[in-house]
């Protein structure tokens, strides 16, 4: 079964000429012709599938759609043409988090995130205390958000993420910010992930944890879909074009 | 979308509790905080009205004090609903949710406020020897009528406010107009003008005027005057509803 299917995938941004962000300057620009926009187009005509189990890998330069493809799949922004359908709860972990609330605590954050994953009071106040060890955040679980460093969020949001048990997961650079601690923990919750049969799209400029879990790999470059195939292939089409 | 706000209620109870207890900084005080607001309120427009332009209003206090605790439901409720999608920029660039949910939320917050005001008010009636009467079985419809016409204009203000955010303040002016518009100090009922009809458009100042038929007066509300404000509660529910579903495509990239 398919769970995530994209069809002839288009994204174009406008990029105004100065951005404008107040109703007076909207209708100032209604009268001043000069201040146009040119278009930009970050996705360009993307076709794949992923099935139940897969772990799809996207690889590419900066800029070349990566980020914005998985905003696509998890539905926070929309294609300017074309479609993509998932079937199946999505976590996703874009721009390093998950939605988290600066001005409430770790706990707060954790119970408003399972909210939105569908689980009861009970559910998430059972799993709270795993996901704070998992991150290893126990003893910050009263402290807002805004005093967590930018590790420390990243932790949370991906322990909060990967305990809440997605059906498909969304993953965005998750090894970036992590130390070797964390990044073992994750290869970890990635193994266990394998054996589960979920659902994954891994995005990450590390090759070697791209070959090594993915099962597929999507090359891109400058939006367009370079390729779509075996992992070693598509990475070392990537090396060529570099 | 009331399948949506069906299928997140647990999302939609755990926000607007959690913004509520940010409202109130998680204290006591924090609460008595948040009424001495409309109480000086109350205070000045008492002073102003009792001792400088004599007002022949029986029980002016409470005329006053509902129709402010009223008002500031609809203020604050708007108000919230305005920030309610820049103010949680990563519930909507990093996860996918219904973004009408945020909207909700903030207007179910207000709906707590506003419920602890109107507790404040039945104190004041308890204390100054006025009992409610048989019409108040009014007062619980026309408050959901309230809510309705706040959510509406939240829906409306809160996409509106993401991608313009200059209309924040356009709304402030707005509102400081709508508090003199809206009979919080004075009676649509002996007021007598030509634009009188066109005052009593606006929803609010007949809200507060048959609050205060059915709370304070002991006088039945007028199946047209309530038919008038449910009515025009849905129209502003649907206007809102159409503009938000119009814009929402766009909010994590201009959020």
């Amino acid at each position: 079964m398919d769970i995530i299917e994209a069809r002839n995938v288009w994204k174009n941004y406008k990029i105004p000429h100065e951005k404008r962000n107040t109703l007076f300057e909207s209708l100032y620009g209604l009268m001043d012709s000069k201040m146009g926009y040119e278009s930009f187009t970050a996705l360009k005509d993307i076709n794949f599938t992923v099935k139940k189990g897969e772990w799809l890998g996207v690889i590419g330069h900066n800029g070349s759609g990566k980020s914005t493809l998985l905003k696509v799949i998890a539905n926070t922004i929309r294609p300017s043409k074309g479609k993509i359908t998932v079937n199946g709860k999505i976590t996703s972990f874009l721009e390093l988090g998950i939605g988290f609330q600066p001005d409430l605590t770790a706990k707060e954050n954790i119970k408003i995130y399972g909210a939105i994953m569908g689980l009861s009071d009970t559910e998430i106040e059972n799993r709270i205390d795993g996901i704070l060890e998992f991150g290893g955040l126990t003893r910050f679980k009263d402290t807002k958000i805004k005093n967590f460093s930018s590790g420390m969020i990243v932790r949370l949001a991906f322990s909060t993420a990967v305990q809440i048990e997605p059906e498909v997961l969304l993953l965005d650079e998750v090894l970036a910010v992590g130390d070797l601690d964390f990044q073992k923990k994750c290869f970890e919750v990635f193994d266990r992930y394998r054996e589960m049969d979920k659902t994954v799209v891994y995005v990450s400029h590390d090759l070697s944890t791209v070959q090594r879990f993915c099962d597929k790999v999507l090359l891109l470059n400058h939006g367009e879909q370079i390729g779509i195939g075996n992992p070693e292939e598509m990475i070392s089409l990537y090396q060529s074009i570099a | 979308m009331s399948n949506n706000l069906w299928q997140y209620r647990h999302l939609i109870k755990r926000l607007a509790i959690s913004d509520f207890k940010v409202r109130y900084k998680n204290s006591v005080l924090g609460f008595f905080w948040s009424l001495l607001e409309p109480l000086l309120m109350l205070l000045v427009l008492y002073v102003v009205f009792v001792d400088v332009f004599p007002s022949t209003q029986k029980n002016y206090h409470l005329f006053l004090l509902l129709g402010i605790a009223l008002w500031d439901f609809f203020t604050k409720g708007t108000s919230m609903g305005l920030q309610a999608i820049i103010s949680k920029p990563g519930m909507v660039r990093q996860v996918y949710i219904p973004r009408e949910i945020l909207i909700f939320s903030s207007s179910l917050t207000a709906l707590m406020m506003a419920v602890l005001e109107i507790g404040v008010f039945g104190i004041f009636m308890v204390i100054s020897g006025v009992m409610p009467t048989s019409t108040a079985i009014y007062f619980p419809i026309i408050f959901m009528i309230i809510f309705i016409l706040v959510f509406g204009t939240s829906l409306a203000l809160g996409a509106l406010n993401t991608y313009y955010r200059d209309v924040q303040y356009i709304w402030a002016v707005i509102l400081q107009a709508g508090f003199f518009a809206s009979g919080v100090f004075f009676d649509f009922s002996t007021y007598e003008s030509d634009i009188k009809g066109l005052l009593l458009l606006n929803p609010m100042a007949r809200i507060i005027l048959i609050s205060r038929e059915s709370l304070l007066y002991n006088t039945a509300v007028s199946s047209w005057d309530l038919v008038f404000c449910f009515a025009s509660s849905l129209v502003m529910l649907l206007v809102g509803y159409l503009i938000f579903m119009k814009l929402e495509p766009g909010f994590a990239e201009e959020v």
